[in-house]
C-alpha cells in the first residue's frame, strides 16, 4: 500500500507542479522508489487489500512501463493522469475483496475517462464519447450484477463465496461482463476497436497497454476461485468468448488500413488469447500463463502504440502506405517496430512468444487440445497482418511525400525500456515461474 | 556456457552490423570470419564426441516448472548438420560478394547462422522450437528485401506456410510434454505417451512442410525462384534440411514404434514428391523454378531413404541430403546469375550459354549432372544408396523410384539444350556476362564437393555411420 | 595391386584433367599430350596382354554405408584384354587421326581430354569385377559420348542429338541400375563372375534372373543402338567422325554386346537369350534395309553399325559366344576403318557428307578408295577378310540352334546379305562414277599420308590379318577349345551373291542412274523409300510418345493440379480470409448505439445461458 500512498501522494502534488518541467524526472524517481518499497515488501496493512509475490513482480514491471511512458509522454496533463492511473492501479492489483475490488476498478475507469478527455480534434472526441458511453454502461452492469449478489445475502466485504444460489451466481456472471468491457471480450469489444485507433496513440498504450492487463490480472485474482467453482458452466462459455475474441480480432484485423487499427484489433485478441488462462483455470500452469502473458504484453503493447505516437507526431492516423520505406529513413524505429511485432505475433526470443506458448500450454494440460489448436492457428493467421506491416516498412519503398516524424531521443530511451522488457521475458522465464499469485 | 555463445554470439553480433557498418563494406568479411569460426567450432566439436550418444555442451537458464532449459548437446548426426551448415554458410557468403545493401545482408545472415545453430545444437524440445522459429525471421526479411519481383508474396507465403506448419510441431511438443513430464528429446520415452500417434501425425506433417513433401511444398518454388540465389542455397542448403533432420530426430528416433508403423506416409509422400516434382520439372520453361522443383524430387528421394527406418537407409538419406545441397546450390547460383544478367527467367530467352561463359556452364553442366545421378558425383552415391537401401526394405518394386532419375535425366539435359547449348539468343548476345571472383570461387568450391565426395564417398559415410552405429545397434532391427 | 592396372585405369582421367589445363596454356600440346597418353596406355594393354597368365581378379571396397558394403573390384580375362586392347588401340589410331582432322577445331583441348575421358571410362567398364564398376564405366562413356556427340554445341542439330544420344541411352541405364538393385537385393554381391557361378548352379530364382537379363539387354539395347532405341545412333553421327568412328563405331556401342558376353552364362541359365536374339534379329533387319537408301554416307555407317551389333547379339542369342565376341572384334576394327575413312572423305571434301554431291573420288584419294574398300569386303562378308569368318559363324550358329532356327536365321542371312548392297552402294557412290559435284570435285585434295592414311592403312592390314587368325581368337576369348561353325557352301555362295550384286549396284548406280530414278519414282518404291530412309518411323513414335503423352498430357496434367488444385488451396485460404474479414466487418458498428446494444445483448445471451443451465 505505500507504493500507493506515494504515487498518490506525486499525482496530487503534480497537479500543483505541472507547470514546472521538472515533474518528469521527479516522476521518474517516485517511480523508482515506489518499486522499492514494493521490492522490499515496505507495505502499510490494510483490510481489503493484499498482495502476493506475482502481485509484487507486477507491480514492479509496471512502474517501469509507466516510466517508459512517462519518458516519451510530451504533455505534463497526461502525465498527471497517468499518475492516478498507476497509484488507482496498485489499489485494484492489491485489492483482495469485492468491495475494494469494484471500487479500484472504478476509480481506475474515471481516471482513464479523465486522461481521453484531454482532446485535440472531433476524431479523438469520437473515440472519447464511445468509451465513454461503453463505460458508463458497464459501469451499470457492474452495480447490476452487485446488487443481485448482495441480495442474495452475501457480503462484499470478503471474496466470492464458495457456495452461493443461482442467482448470485447469475449476479456474479454479469459482474464479469461488466469487467470484460475493460478487457474488451467480445462482445464488450466494439468501441476499443474504434477508441484506441481515434484517441491520441500515447493514451491508448496507457489504454490498452497498462489499464487492460492491469485489469486482466486483477480479475483473474479475484475472480479464479469462481471461475473454478463453476467449473462445468465457465469453462465451456468462456472458451467460447476467448475463441470468438481471438477469432473476430485477428480476422478484422487481417485487411485494416490503418496501423492503429490493427493494432486495436489485435490487442483485442489478444485479451482473447489472455481469457484462455480463465479457461484453463484447472491447470497449475494458469496463473503463471495468464501473468507470463500480462508481462509480455504490457511491454508491446506500450512499446508499440507510443511508437505510433511518435511516428504520427501524436496523430494517430497512420495508414499502412504510410509506412512504407520507414526502413531507410529511421533504422531504430522500424527495427524496434518489427521486433515488437513479432513478438505480439508471438515469434520465439521474444516475451510474446513465451507467454503465448504457456497460455496454449495451460490449455493443452487441460486436454482441450482442439481449443489450443485453435489458438495456434489463430496465432498463426495472426502473423499475416503483422508481417504485412513490416513488409510495409521493410520492402517497400516510399511513395512521394512521407510524413512520418523521427522518432527524438527521450522517445528512443523508452523505447529501449520497453524492448528490453520484450527481450528479457523472451529468455529468462524462471522470475515469472517462480512468483505464486 | 561457451558454446552458448556460438548461438547468441551471431545473434548479438548481428544487431551491431546492422547499425554499425554502415555503407561500408566491412560486413561481409566479418561475416566470412565468423562463419569459418563457426567451421572451426563445429569441427573442434566432432573431434570431442563421445563414441555414441550426446556430448553436453551447455545447459543454461533452467526453468523447473516447465522444463524450459536450454540444454545444448551434440551427437554425430548433429554435428554434421553443424558443419554442412557452416560450409554452405561460407559459400553463401562468397556468392553473395556483390549484393547491395550488405550490412543488413550480411548481419540477417550471421542472425540465421545463430538461429540454425541454436536448432541443430538444442536438445530441449522448446528451445529446438525456438530456434527452429526464429531462422524464419532472417529469411523472410532475406526474401522480401534481396528478391525478384514476387518476392512480397513469396515471402509472406513462406513466412505463413512454414509458420502454420511450426504451429503443429509445437502443439505436439506440448503434447509429449504433457504426458511424458520432460521436454528434454534424449530423456522422452515413448512408452509413456499416450497418444503417441497423434503426436507422430502432427510432426510428421509440420516436418513434411520445412522439407517439404507433396502436397505441402508450394510455399518452396515461389520462395526460391523469388529469393536471391545465395538465399535459395541457403534455403535447399540448410533450411530444407531442417525438416529432414528434425523427421530423423523426432519422428524415427524419438517415435520409433510409431514410426514403423506410419513410415508408410514417409515412403508415399518422398515416393510421390519424387515423381511429382519430377514431372513438374519436365514441364518447367522457367529456369530457376525448374531447379527448385528439381530439389523438391531430391528431397523426396531423402525422405524415401528416411522412411526405411534402418541403419543403411538412414545413412543413405543423411548423405543425399549432403549431396543435394552441393548439387543443387550452384545449379541456383547460375540460374540466378543468368537471370540476374539476361532479366529473364525463362529457357527460350537463354541458349549457347556456354559460348560466353564456358566455365561457368560447364559447372552448372557439372551440377546437373550430378544431380541426374551420374557416378562420379555425389548425386549418383545418394541416388544408388537409396536404392540399395529401400528395396532392401520394401522390397523389389521400389525400383520405380528409378523413374524419379529418367526424369530427372529428362529435364536436365532438356535444359542444358535450352540454356547452355544451342545458338546463342539475342539476348544472350547482347549481355555482358561477367562474375565476381569471390562467386566463381563458391562455384568452384562446390563442384570439387561434387566430384570429391562423388568418387570418394567413404570420406563422408565414415562420419555418418558412425552417426547412426549406436541407433543399429540398439534398435538395430528396427 | 597390379601396377601397369592401376596406371591403366586412372591415367585416362588424370590424363584428361592434364590433357585439358596444358591444352588451355597451349594449344598444339592438347594433342601432343593426349597421343602420348593414347600410346602409354596401348603399351601397357599390350605388356598385360604378353605378360597375361590367367585372369586378374582384385578385390576392392568402394564404399560401405550402414549395412551395406559396396565393392569396386578389378577382374580382367581374356575378354577385357581384347576389349582393352580394342579400345586402346583404336583409341590411339584414332587420335592419330584426329591430328588432322581436328586440326581446325579452336577448342582442342577440350576435345582430347573428352576422348581421354571416353577411352578411360571404357577402360574401367571392361575392367570392372562388379556391375557397379561396369555401371560407373557404362555411365562415363554415355556422358563422354553425350558431351562429345554435341561438342559443337553451338549449333542446334548437334546439341539435339546430344539431347537424344543421352536420353535413349539413359532410358536403358535405369534398368541396368534397376537390374543392379535386384541383383543386390537377391543375391548380396554385384560380382559378374560370381553370378555366372551362381545362376550355372541355379542358386538364383530362374524368374529373377529372367528379369534382370531383360533388364540388362533393355540397357544394352539403348548402348548398342538396338530396336527400338536406336535413332540416338543415326543422330550421333552430328559429332565429330573421329568420334563416330570411335565411341559410335568400334567402342562404346560395344559395350552392351560386352556385358551380355561378359553374363553370358547368366543369360544361359536365365533362358534369356533367345530374347537377344530375336530383338537383334529384327534390328539387324531394320538397320540393313534403313542403310540402304540413306543419302549421308555416316548415316550408312551408323545404320549398318546398328545391323552388325544385331549380328554380334544374334551369335550371343543363338548361343555361340565365339562367334558373337569375334564378331564384335571385326567389326570394330573394319567399323573405325570406315568411319575413318569417311573422315578423310569428309575431311577432303570439306566436310560434305552428301553421297549424291561426292562420286569418282578413286583417282584423287586412291590410298583412301583402297583402305575403304577393304574395309567394304570385310564387312560384306567376303572371304579372306574377317568380316567373313565371322558371319559365317553366325548364321551357321542361329541355323543349328533349334531356338533360332527359323525366322531368327533368316532374318539373320537376310541382313548378312544385305551388307554387301549398302556398303558396295557406298563404296560405289563415293569413289566410283561420275563426279556429281565438280565444284567440289575440282577442290578435293588428298589428305596427309601419315596423319591420315597411316591409321587407315594399318586398319585394313588388321582385318585382313584377323582372317587368318579368327580361330585363334576365338579361342582366346572363350579359353576353351572352339569348334569352328560352317555353313557348307556359304564361301561359294558368297562369292556368288557378291557378284549379282555388285553388278546389279553398278548397272543402277553407274551405268543406268535413270532407270534408277525410274524405279524410285514409283509411289509404292517411294513409300518404302520414305519407311526406310526414316528408319521405320521409329524416332518419330517415340518423340511423339515423349512429347504428346509424357509431357504434354502427364507432365501438363500434373502442372495443372499444382497450379489448380495443391496451390489453389493454399491461396483459396487467403480468398477465404478475405471474404471472411468482409463478412466479419458487418460485426463491427462505428455507432454507439450499435455499440452499447451490442453489449447488452452479449450480457443478455450470457446471462440467458447462465441461468438455463443453473436452473435446469
Amino acid at each position: 500500500m505505500s507504493a500507493f500512498v506515494l504515487l498518490f501522494a506525486l499525482a496530487i502534488v503534480s497537479l500543483v507542479i505541472h507547470k514546472l518541467s521538472i515533474l518528469k524526472s521527479i516522476s521518474i524517481v517516485t517511480l523508482i522508489a515506489s518499486s522499492a518499497l514494493v521490492l522490499l515488501h515496505f507495505s502499510t496493512p490494510l483490510s481489503g487489500f493484499t498482495s502476493s509475490a506475482a502481485i509484487e513482480l507486477f507491480q514492479v514491471l509496471l512502474f517501469t512501463v509507466i516510466s517508459a511512458v512517462i519518458i516519451s509522454e510530451d504533455e505534463h496533463i497526461n502525465i498527471t493522469q497517468t499518475l492516478f492511473i498507476t497509484a488507482a492501479s496498485v489499489l485494484l492489483l492489491e485489492s483482495s475483496t469485492l468491495l475494494t475490488f469494484i471500487i479500484s476498478f472504478e476509480a481506475l475507469s474515471i481516471i482513464s475517462f479523465v486522461l481521453v478527455s484531454n482532446i485535440k480534434n472531433a476524431k479523438q472526441a469520437e473515440g472519447a464519447i464511445k468509451m465513454f458511453i461503453s463505460g458508463s454502461i458497464a459501469t451499470a452492469i457492474i452495480v447490476l450484477g452487485l446488487s443481485m449478489y448482495l441480495l442474495e445475502g452475501h457480503s462484499l466485504n470478503a471474496l466470492i463465496d464458495a457456495k452461493m444460489s443461482n442467482f448470485a451466481i447469475v449476479g456474479i456472471w454479469i459482474i464479469m461482463m461488466g469487467l470484460f468491457y475493460k478487457l474488451t471480450i467480445v462482445p464488450m469489444h466494439s468501441w476499443a476497436a474504434d477508441t484506441y485507433a481515434q484517441i491520441k496513440p500515447s493514451l491508448a498504450a496507457t489504454l490498452s497497454g497498462v489499464v487492460k492487463t492491469v485489469v486482466v490480472v486483477a480479475t483473474f485474482k479475484i475472480f479464479s476461485p469462481f471461475i473454478l467453482n463453476n467449473i462445468t458452466l465457465s469453462m465451456p462459455i468462456l472458451a467460447l468468448l476467448a475463441l470468438v475474441t481471438m477469432t473476430l480480432g485477428n480476422f478484422l484485423a487481417l485487411w485494416q488500413k490503418s496501423v492503429g487499427k490493427i493494432l486495436s484489433y489485435s490487442s483485442i485478441a489478444h485479451a482473447g488469447y489472455m481469457l484462455l488462462a480463465f479457461v484453463a483455470i484447472q491447470s497449475k500452469y494458469a496463473s503463471t500463463a495468464l501473468l507470463y502473458m500480462a508481462v509480455a504484453y504490457i511491454f508491446m503493447q506500450t512499446s508499440l502504440f507510443l511508437l505510433l505516437d511518435k511516428l504520427s507526431d501524436g496523430r494517430g492516423d497512420l495508414s499502412l502506405d504510410n509506412l512504407k520505406g520507414l526502413y531507410s529513413k529511421d533504422k531504430f524505429a522500424s527495427l524496434i517496430f518489427s521486433i515488437e511485432l513479432f513478438s505480439l505475433a508471438g515469434i520465439p526470443l521474444l516475451a510474446g512468444f513465451l507467454g503465448k506458448a504457456i497460455l496454449v500450454y495451460a490449455v493443452v494440460d487441460v486436454n482441450l487440445i482442439f481449443l489450443a489448436l485453435f489458438t495456434l492457428l489463430n496465432s498463426a493467421l495472426s502473423v499475416g497482418y503483422y508481417a504485412w506491416i513490416i513488409k510495409h516498412i521493410y520492402f517497400d519503398k516510399a511513395e512521394g511525400k512521407n510524413k512520418i516524424s523521427r522518432v527524438s531521443n527521450t522517445a528512443l530511451i523508452s523505447q529501449l525500456i520497453l524492448l528490453s522488457g520484450t527481450l528479457y521475458f523472451g529468455l529468462f522465464a524462471y522470475n515469472i515461474f517462480e512468483v505464486a499469485f | 556456457m561457451s558454446y552458448l555463445s556460438l548461438i547468441f554470439a551471431p545473434i548479438i553480433l548481428s544487431i551491431f552490423i546492422y547499425f554499425f557498418t554502415k555503407q561500408t563494406n566491412n560486413a561481409k568479411y566479418i561475416a566470412l570470419a565468423l562463419f569459418t569460426f563457426m567451421l572451426y567450432m563445429s569441427i573442434n566439436i566432432y573431434m570431442h564426441l563421445p563414441e555414441t550418444g550426446y556430448l553436453l555442451l551447455s545447459s543454461f537458464l533452467h526453468v523447473e516448472a516447465f522444463d524450459f532449459n536450454l540444454v545444448l548437446q551434440v551427437d554425430r548426426l548433429s554435428v554434421i548438420m553443424l558443419i554442412l551448415t557452416s560450409v554452405l554458410l561460407i559459400l553463401v557468403g562468397l556468392s553473395s560478394w556483390s549484393i547491395e545493401k550488405q550490412s543488413a545482408y550480411f548481419s540477417l545472415l550471421i542472425f540465421f547462422c545463430g538461429a540454425i545453430f541454436g536448432v541443430f545444437m538444442s536438445t530441449n524440445l522448446m528451445w529446438f522450437f525456438i530456434f527452429w522459429e526464429l531462422t524464419l525471421i532472417p529469411m523472410y526479411f532475406l526474401i522480401g528485401i534481396w528478391g525478384a519481383e514476387g518476392r512480397i508474396y513469396a515471402a509472406v507465403k513462406f513466412f505463413l506456410y512454414t509458420h502454420v506448419a511450426s504451429m503443429l510441431i509445437l502443439l505436439s511438443f506440448f503434447l509429449i510434454y504433457k504426458q511424458s513430464g520432460t521436454f528434454d528429446m534424449t530423456l522422452i520415452k515413448s512408452g509413456v505417451l499416450t497418444t503417441p500417434a497423434l503426436i507422430w501425425w502432427l510432426l510428421f506433417i509440420g516436418f513434411s512442410v520445412k522439407m517439404p513433401l507433396f502436397p505441402f511444398h508450394t510455399w518452396l518454388p515461389d520462395a526460391h525462384v523469388q529469393a536471391p540465389a545465395p538465399i535459395s542455397v541457403l534455403l535447399a542448403g540448410v533450411l530444407l534440411k531442417m525438416g529432414a533432420y528434425a523427421m530423423i530426430r523426432m519422428l524415427i528416433l524419438i517415435l520409433p514404434l510409431q514410426a514403423q508403423k506410419y513410415a508408410w506416409a514417409i515412403l508415399l509422400l518422398g515416393l510421390i514428391s519424387l515423381l511429382y516434382a519430377g514431372f513438374m520439372a519436365l514441364y518447367e520453361t522457367h529456369l530457376k523454378k525448374m531447379v527448385a522443383y528439381s530439389s523438391i524430387s531430391h528431397m523426396g528421394l531423402v525422405a524415401i531413404g528416411i522412411s526405411t527406418l534402418s541403419y543403411d537407409g538412414l545413412s543413405a538419406g543423411v548423405y543425399e541430403m549432403i549431396g543435394h545441397a552441393f548439387i543443387i546450390s550452384p545449379l541456383f547460383l547460375i540460374a540466378g546469375f543468368l537471370h540476374h544478367k539476361t532479366g529473364s527467367w525463362q529457357m527460350r530467352d537463354m541458349g549457347g550459354i556456354m559460348q560466353r561463359v564456358p566455365y561457368i556452364s560447364a559447372i552448372f553442366v557439372l551440377a546437373g549432372l550430378g544431380a541426374l545421378g551420374l557416378p562420379g558425383t555425389m548425386g549418383f552415391i545418394g541416388e544408388l544408396s537409396i536404392l540399395l537401401s529401400a528395396i532392401g526394405k520394401y522390397g523389389v518394386w521400389l525400383i520405380v523410384i528409378l523413374l524419379g532419375s529418367m526424369l530427372s535425366a529428362a529435364y536436365l539435359i532438356w535444359t542444358f539444350r535450352r540454356v547452355i547449348y544451342g545458338e546463342m539468343s539475342e539476348v544472350v548476345k547482347i549481355t555482358d556476362f561477367k562474375m565476381p571472383k569471390a562467386e566463381f570461387l563458391s562455384l568452384i568450391i562446390f563442384s570439387i564437393f561434387i566430384i570429391l565426395f562423388g568418387i570418394y564417398p567413404q570420406a563422408l559415410f565414415d562420419i555418418i555411420n558412425q552417426a547412426f552405429s549406436a541407433y543399429a545397434t540398439s534398435g538395430g532391427a528396427l | 595391386m597390379n601396377i601397369p592396372i592401376i596406371i591403366l585405369i586412372f591415367l585416362p582421367f588424370i590424363g584428361s584433367v592434364f590433357t585439358f589445363i596444358v591444352g588451355k596454356i597451349y594449344k598444339k600440346s592438347a594433342f601432343i599430350c593426349a597421343y602420348i597418353i593414347s600410346i602409354i596406355l596401348f603399351s601397357l594393354t599390350v605388356y598385360i596382354c604378353i605378360s597375361f597368365t590367367q585372369a586378374l581378379s582384385f578385390d576392392l571396397e568402394w564404399f560401405s554405408f550402414g549395412n551395406i558394403t559396396l565393392p569396386f573390384g578389378i577382374y580382367i580375362d581374356e575378354l577385357s584384354l581384347v576389349m582393352l586392347l580394342i579400345a586402346t588401340g583404336l583409341g590411339a589410331l584414332d587420335i592419330h587421326f584426329s591430328h588432322d582432322y581436328m586440326a581446325d577445331e579452336r577448342d582442342q583441348a577440350r576435345y582430347y581430354s573428352k576422348v581421354l575421358f571416353f577411352i578411360g571410362g571404357m577402360i574401367l567398364l571392361v575392367s570392372a569385377k562388379e556391375m557397379l564398376g561396369l555401371f560407373v564405366g557404362w555411365e562415363f562413356m554415355g556422358l563422354a559420348s553425350y558431351l562429345l556427340i554435341s561438342f559443337w554445341h553451338q549449333n542446334s542439330s548437334p546439341a539435339d542429338a546430344g539431347v537424344s544420344a543421352f536420353l535413349y541411352t539413359k532410358f536403358g541405364d535405369i534398368f541396368l541400375f534397376a537390374s543392379l538393385g535386384i541383383i543386390f537385393y537377391t543375391t548380396g554381391t554385384l560380382d559378374m563372375i560370381k553370378l555366372n557361378e551362381l545362376s550355372s548352379s541355379g542358386e538364383i530364382n530362374s524368374q529373377v534372373a529372367y528379369v534382370v537379363s531383360i533388364f540388362i539387354f533393355i540397357a544394352a539395347i539403348g548402348k548398342s543402338g538396338q530396336f527400338p532405341l536406336f535413332p540416338w545412333l543415326m543422330r550421333a553421327m552430328e559429332g565429330p567422325t573421329t568420334v563416330s568412328a570411335l565411341i559410335h563405331g568400334a567402342t562404346m556401342v560395344n559395350s552392351g554386346i560386352y556385358i551380355v558376353a561378359r553374363m553370358f552364362d547368366f543369360y544361359v541359365a536365365a533362358e534369356a537369350l533367345v530374347v537377344v536374339a530375336a530383338v537383334a534379329s529384327l534390328s539387324a533387319f531394320i538397320g540393313a534395309t534403313s542403310a540402304l537408301v540413306q543419302n549421308e554416307m555416316k548415316k550408312v555407317l551408323a545404320y549398318s553399325t546398328m545391323s552388325h551389333l544385331s549380328l554380334a547379339f544374334i551369335g550371343l542369342g543363338a548361343g555361340s559366344l565365339a562367334a558373337g565376341m569375334t564378331h564384335l572384334i571385326n567389326h570394330a576394327i573394319f567399323k573405325a576403318l570406315l568411319f575413318l575413312g569417311a573422315g578423310a572423305v569428309i575431311l577432303s571434301a570439306h566436310h560434305v557428307k552428301d553421297l549424291w554431291r561426292l562420286g569418282g573420288l578413286k583417282n584423287r584419294l586412291i590410298l583412301v578408295s583402297i583402305f575403304m574398300g577393304m574395309g567394304v569386303l570385310s564387312l560384306s562378308g567376303i572371304p579372306i577378310f574377317s568380316g567373313f569368318y565371322s558371319k559365317d559363324a553366325i548364321i551357321a550358329s542361329t541355323l543349328l540352334n533349334p531356338e533360332t532356327h527359323g525366322l531368327i536365321s533368316t532374318l539373320t542371312i537376310i541382313a548378312a546379305l544385305l551388307s554387301i548392297a549398302y556398303a558396295g552402294r557406298l563404296w560405289t557412290l563415293i569413289f566410283v562414277g561420275k563426279p556429281r559435284d565438280e565444284e567440289l570435285h575440282v577442290s578435293i585434295k588428298a589428305p596427309s599420308k601419315f596423319w591420315i592414311s597411316l591409321p587407315l592403312g594399318v586398319m585394313a592390314t588388321l582385318t585382313l590379318a584377323l582372317g587368318v587368325f579368327q580361330k585363334e581368337l576365338a579361342e582366346f576369348i572363350t579359353a576353351e577349345k572352339y569348334h569352328e561353325l560352317h555353313v557348307n557352301g556359304l564361301f561359294t555362295f558368297m562369292m556368288g551373291v557378291i557378284l549379282v550384286l555388285g553388278l546389279i549396284i553398278y548397272y543402277f548406280y553407274v551405268r543406268r542412274t535413270d532407270l534408277r530414278d525410274k524405279i524410285s519414282a514409283q509411289p509404292l518404291m517411294k513409300s518404302i523409300h520414305q519407311i526406310l530412309f526414316n528408319g521405320y518411323y521409329i524416332e518419330m513414335m517415340i518423340n511423339w510418345f515423349a512429347k504428346s503423352i509424357i509431357v504434354n498430357a502427364v507432365a501438363k496434367s500434373i502442372n495443372w493440379v499444382e497450379k489448380n488444385i495443391v496451390d489453389a488451396f493454399i491461396n483459396g485460404v487467403v480468398t477465404v480470409t478475405h471474404l471472411s474479414f468482409t463478412f466479419l466487418k458487418h460485426t463491427h458498428s462505428a455507432k454507439v448505439s450499435n455499440q452499447s446494444g451490442a453489449m447488452m445483448l452479449g450480457l443478455m445471451m450470457i446471462v440467458a445461458t447462465v441461468l438455463i443451465r443453473s436452473f435446469l
